[in-house]
């Protein structure tokens, strides 16, 4: 091998190509088999992609760097199924670009916190953790609640997504800013075209308790209330566990 | 700076300012209202900022040809000074963010301040603003050395360093006002992102164009490294960032992958970002400073071999152990597992020939607080990769993933191995860099020294107490067969190791300010006093005929 | 081969090169790594053929011990739960006072549900229950909806204008926002409830100013307030005589109240908690702020 190997050191050419070649096998045998074994994410017909707020409200997550202390994947785990509920699948991140599976857990996972507090409590929670947790270590985010959302330029978003594989359909895309402002007030015309295009299920609210004006509050809070509920895909696989 | 190159460098430089501000230009107006503008107006500054310096320094004389025989280390000398600031702002961004999980009050209330945008701004300072400019400086020390030949031009190595910073400039702005992709340690955004692709580009030509023209039949152990690193980085930054942008006037993309398969890709990088850029390039470094430091030959050749094709290869699988038990199939878990366990004996295969070349110097380092560093360097890193091995294993791993277990190993490897061989060597270079006999003061790299080993034991022991506890605390059944305690309830268990890991920061910081006032005080005697022509260790010049070795 | 010169510490050969200094010793490698690689990638072969492993294009192989982290966590849950079952299915069978009567079975319970309220119910009504503003004491048991084992687990069950089809509904409606009552008025009912709980006269808050109250109170509020003024457990609407304020006592909060209207949020745990668990914490609920543990 050492004679072998001082041949080789003598070329630069030789060993920059050993090192691509020696370097390229792991990540390959991992990743592409991702995208060719079907069972690697399981089918989910009921699942729908996020709305314009939602997303925006996702940009928001992203953008202040919750991600940094709450994670959204619940392992199979005894203790983590018992204490945040069923363990995640892979298709609930399926339109996630990207996923936020997250790597610390400075605060709790959040992979099922859609529904389980109120938004009122999102919104108190949010404005400063220590008005309802005192002993919190999470920032406040007071400015969500001044900052007015910018809406004009979500259909782009949905288009760049839909590139991406996410299933966003022409009128999506089209009425996406309406349905951002529709989705945060129930009482207005837009709010009929949310349900008609995005599903029964979908939450209209105001969620920031101030109907008229779409703010960053409201969509981080419609994001948040959403979060594990895009498909029952993980309840049913996980009966077994209720008792 | 401009004095170094030749008048076609000057006029090359120009144009391609020229260029850096018309693409500034571009998106400072196509995002008039988005941050991309600002990024487009801090664009356009620096290379304004930079035409001027060239301009007023473009009818200086041009270097002669006894300069241009000689190694080119204006690039070091500029890239050992960006370490240094960078080190202070990242640690101190360090320092900020760990006293704002013990306090969180301590901050502004303002957008910028909040924990989620400074954490990655620590991240990305102290890897790629200190860790990056300390490897760029260095490799281009070592490479030149040990090849015997000069950096083929002079544009190119100020491309690469200040195109860099560049790049770390945009990604810390960017995550000040939001802008983050959320890819840990791949935060920046995607035109970022390309920026750092042409730099690469351009720092591999230069490795290989030198590598080349070199005078020495064999290419040196330091630079498999620093080459593995220059390239696998290359591959995981271009695989990884893959994203569509909104519209060309938006900051904001879209990764290409989503789910399962970007969180594969994630940590097929983030681990590997760990292994390539924090490893393979500091172990470069060490291959060339320990030895040189400690004047003894390398224990041996054979483990050289075997170590660097053994990370080289197994690292690339290894990075799935940060998925283990979630979405992610097991049989990629499986792969991930079984190749850190093994990549565990090329590592310590590369720390144990780093301590065995220091038979024969111990008391050297006995010493030498400069020999020492690169010595606590390397058994950390030992440390460092046995606890990674042992993390990797899926039952350790369900234990400590998620806590602060993994920050205390982060750090026993970045502060233990990354910071502390990077101390190392430049302590060993600043006075080679200048012309020094040696250092303005031994006795303040001592206070350093003791100052960053004490820091670095209070933080890792204080986290893998808290790391240790909080897992344990989440898992822990009451005799009735249910969760003992809350979240929150290990939320408030942790306070107290959240302050002394500040504390230990601290301590950690306060050397790196020692250590820059130090180095301060090293160049500005030398720019007072007569030039240093042939003290022992100045390895220079080396490229005088008679140094030529034939060939084999 | 060429051979360099030796190195006096070690006795090795170098070898050969030179790279500005620096030398190679040419010590073959130490026999312990090779015998850590070995047993290392032994290790891996055995963990290979035992554990889903490889891919293979489609499919990967699946281990001979037909191993897989989602079976095993589903019948680790299942186990646990059986084993639980020796005292959980007692709490399922048995009704709320005999629960209570059972100090052995209460402990399970108390200790089950500390952290079951800690990490569902904490962030709203506080670690020991004490609630905060717009979320109830629910230690005070001036109750909403009543103080029962069985209505509080029905609360805890469907929740409060929740997403449960039997959720418990309230409002409080916006009598100054929807123009139900003048601003006057608001001014005079607002100052007569806080008379009804003997609070401290707030700024303007004039005898005749109470008695005006008392009449908008008696067209207006009786209906779900009760005439006392005593609140009315059928539609969760409070009792105003007493020191309990969900909302604060404070002029300003009691006539935002009275202006803008009240629709507290509680969320239903149908779906995330077993009906076993809705039993214990309403065990635990009740017995919060209890002077004996
Ligand atoms: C410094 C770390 C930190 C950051 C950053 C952070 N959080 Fe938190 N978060 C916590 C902690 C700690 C808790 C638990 C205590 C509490 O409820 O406040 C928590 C709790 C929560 C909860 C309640 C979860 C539950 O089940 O009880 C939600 C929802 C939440 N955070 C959302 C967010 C969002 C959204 C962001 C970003 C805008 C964010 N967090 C940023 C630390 C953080
Ligand atoms: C998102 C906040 C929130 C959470 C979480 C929450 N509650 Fe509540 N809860 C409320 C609010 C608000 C009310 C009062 C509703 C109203 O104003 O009528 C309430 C009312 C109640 C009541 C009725 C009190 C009465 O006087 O009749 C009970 C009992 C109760 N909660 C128990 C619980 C338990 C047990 C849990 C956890 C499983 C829980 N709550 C979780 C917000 C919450
Ligand atoms: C439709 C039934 C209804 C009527 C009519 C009504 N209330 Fe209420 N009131 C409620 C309910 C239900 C709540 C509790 C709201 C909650 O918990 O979110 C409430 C709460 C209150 C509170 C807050 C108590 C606290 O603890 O903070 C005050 C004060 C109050 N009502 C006063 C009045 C007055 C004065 C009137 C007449 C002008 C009135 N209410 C008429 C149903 C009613
Ligand atoms: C003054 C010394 C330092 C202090 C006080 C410090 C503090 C911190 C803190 C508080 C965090 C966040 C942990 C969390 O989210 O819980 C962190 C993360 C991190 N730091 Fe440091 N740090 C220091 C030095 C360094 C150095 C020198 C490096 C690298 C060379 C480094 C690399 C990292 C990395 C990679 C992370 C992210 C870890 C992860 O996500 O798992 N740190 N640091
Ligand atoms: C054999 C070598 C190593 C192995 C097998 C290894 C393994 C691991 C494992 C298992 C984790 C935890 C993953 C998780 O649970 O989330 C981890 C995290 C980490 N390690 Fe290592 N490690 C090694 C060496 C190092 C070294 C030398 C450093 C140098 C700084 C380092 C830096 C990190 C960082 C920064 C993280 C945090 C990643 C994140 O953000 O989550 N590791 N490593
Ligand atoms: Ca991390
Ligand atoms: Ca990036
Ligand atoms: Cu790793």
């Amino acid at each position: 091998m050492p004679n072998f190997h001082r041949k080789l050191e003598r070329s630069a050419i030789g060993f920059v190509l050993a090192i691509i070649v020696v370097s390229s096998i792991g990540g390959f045998v991992e990743i592409a088999p991702l995208f060719t074994i079907d069972e690697t994410v399981e089918k989910a017909p009921d699942m729908r992609v996020y709305t314009p707020l939602e997303l925006a409200g996702r940009n928001i997550y992203i953008r202040e760097g919750c991600y940094a202390c709450h994670s959204q994947m619940i392992r199979t785990l005894r203790d983590e199924v018992e204490r945040y509920g069923p363990y995640s699948l892979a298709v609930e991140s399926q339109y996630d670009h990207p996923m936020l599976w997250g790597s610390k857990r400075t605060g709790p996972d959040l992979a099922r916190v859609g529904g389980k507090y109120s938004d009122a409590w999102q919104v108190a929670h949010l404005r400063n953790p220590r008005d309802v947790v005192p002993v919190s270590v999470m920032p406040a985010y007071r400015w969500l609640e001044d900052n007015t959302l910018r809406t004009e330029d979500l259909g782009l978003h949905l288009k760049a997504m839909s590139r991406v594989g996410v299933p966003y359909t022409q009128a999506m895309i089209d009425n996406a800013t309406n349905d951002a402002y529709g989705q945060a007030n129930p009482d207005s015309n837009y709010a009929a075209g949310v349900t008609e295009r995005y599903g029964e299920a979908t939450n209209i609210r105001a969620f920031d308790g101030e109907p008229g004006r779409v703010t960053e509050m409201d969509a981080l809070v419609a994001y948040l209330q959403v979060l594990g509920k895009l498909t029952n895909a993980a309840t049913a696989a996980n009966v077994a566990i209720k008792e | 700076m401009v004095a170094g190159l030749t008048k076609g460098e000057r006029q090359l430089s120009l144009a391609v300012l020229t260029l850096l501000a018309l693409c500034g230009l571009a998106f400072a107006a196509v995002g008039s209202d988005d941050p991309i503008g600002t990024h487009g107006f801090i664009i356009l500054l620096v290379s304004i900022g930079l035409a001027c310096v060239v301009i007023a320094g473009y009818y200086a004389p041009e270097p002669d040809k006894a300069q241009l025989s000689r190694y080119y280390d204006d690039p070091t000398r500029a890239g050992i000074v960006l370490a240094m600031a960078w080190a202070v702002f990242g640690l101190f961004f360090g320092v900020w963010v760990a006293a704002l999980l013990a306090w969180p009050e301590l901050t502004f209330d303002a957008a910028w301040s909040s924990f989620g945008r400074i954490r990655p701004v620590h991240t990305t300072g102290v890897i790629f603003g200190f860790g990056g400019n300390a490897l760029i400086a260095t490799s281009l020390h070592v490479l030149q050395r040990t090849t015997r030949a000069r950096l083929p031009d002079q544009f190119s190595p100020w491309f690469v360093l200040i195109g860099y910073n560049l790049f770390c400039v945009l990604a810390v702005s960017g995550y000040f006002m939001g802008l983050t992709q959320s890819k840990e340690y791949a935060e920046a955004e995607w035109y970022a992102d390309i920026w750092l692709v042409i730099v690469w580009v351009v720092y591999f030509l230069i490795y290989i164009r030198t590598l080349q023209r070199r005078k020495e039949p064999h290419i040196y152990v330091a630079n498999w490294y620093y080459m593995a690193f220059i390239l696998v980085v290359a591959i995981l930054h271009i695989v990884n960032n893959l994203a569509v942008p909104v519209s060309f006037g938006h900051a904001k993309s879209y990764s290409l992958f989503s789910g399962v398969q970007d969180a594969m890709t994630q940590w097929w990088y983030g681990h590997n970002a760990v292994a390539f850029f924090l490893t393979a390039g500091f172990l470069g470094m060490m291959y060339y400073y320990l030895p040189k430091r400690a004047g003894r030959p390398i224990f041996s050749y054979r483990l050289s071999i075997i170590s660097f094709w053994g990370i080289v290869f197994m690292y690339m699988w290894a990075g799935s152990h940060h998925l283990h038990y979630t979405a992610l199939p097991q049989w990629v878990q499986t792969l991930g597992m079984t190749f850190s366990v093994i990549l565990l004996v090329p590592s310590w295969a590369s720390a144990g020939n780093a301590l065995a070349t220091l038979n024969g110097a111990w008391g050297k380092v006995r010493d030498d607080a400069t020999l020492r560093f690169m010595m606590v360097a390397a058994v950390f890193y030992g440390l460092s990769t046995f606890e990674g091995s042992f993390m990797a294993i899926r039952a350790v791993n369900s234990l400590s993933h998620y806590t602060d277990w993994t920050i205390g190993h982060v750090h026993a490897g970045a502060l233990g191995w990354v910071a502390m061989i990077s101390f190392g060597s430049i302590y060993a270079l600043v006075p080679w860099m200048w012309k020094r006999e040696r250092m303005y003061s031994s006795k303040l790299i001592e206070v350093h020294f003791w100052l960053a080993l004490s820091g670095t034991v209070v933080y890792v022991f204080a986290m893998w107490n808290s790391g240790i506890i909080q897992g344990l605390m989440w898992r822990t059944y009451n005799e009735s067969g249910t969760l003992a305690y809350s979240f929150v309830d290990s939320l408030v268990a942790m306070h107290p190791y959240y302050i002394a890991r500040t504390f230990g920061g601290l301590l950690f910081l306060l050397g790196a300010l020692v250590g820059c006032y130090n180095i301060w005080m090293t160049i500005r005697q030398a720019g007072g006093r007569v030039v240093l022509q042939n003290a022992p260790d100045v390895d220079e010049p080396a490229l005088a005929p008679t140094a030529l070795q034939a060939g084999e | 081969m060429e051979l360099g010169k030796r190195d006096p510490v070690t006795g090795r050969t170098t070898t050969g090169h030179e790279w500005n200094g620096i030398e190679e010793l040419d010590t073959p490698v130490p026999r312990v790594v090779l015998f850590f690689l070995s047993a290392a990638a032994l290790f891996c072969v055995v963990y290979w053929i035992l554990m889903p492993a490889w891919p293979l294009g489609w499919t990967y192989t699946k281990g001979l011990l037909g191993r897989s982290d989602r079976a095993a966590v589903t019948q680790a849950v299942e186990d646990a739960a059986a084993e639980r079952g020796v005292w959980t299915d007692r709490v399922a069978s048995l009704d709320y006072a005999e629960i209570q009567a059972d100090p052995a079975l209460m402990r399970s319970v108390k200790e089950t549900g500390r952290t079951l309220f800690a990490d569902n119910c904490a962030v709203c009504h506080g670690t020991e229950g004490t609630g905060g503003p717009g979320f109830p004491n629910l230690s005070a048991k001036a109750w909403l909806w009543g103080g029962s084992p069985d209505q509080i687990a029905e609360t805890i069950r469907v929740g409060i204008n929740a997403e449960n089809a039997d959720t418990r509904s309230s409002q409080m409606l916006a009598f100054g926002r929807d123009g139900i009552l003048t601003r006057p008025q608001v001014n005079d009912v607002v100052a007569y409830v806080r008379s009804l709980s003997g609070l401290e006269p707030g700024a303007g808050s004039t005898p005749e100013r109470i008695a005006a109250g008392r009449e908008v109170f008696a067209a207006n509020c009786v209906a779900c307030h009760g005439d006392a003024g005593k609140g009315n457990r059928e539609v969760g609407a409070p009792d105003l005589t007493d020191a309990n304020w969900l909302y604060g006592s404070d002029v300003q909060s009691v006539f935002n109240t009275v202006h803008g209207g009240r629709q507290g949020h509680m969320p239903h745990w149908q779906n995330r908690l077993s009906p076993v668990d809705v039993k214990i914490l309403a065990l635990y609920v009740q017995s919060l702020g209890a002077k004996t543990p």
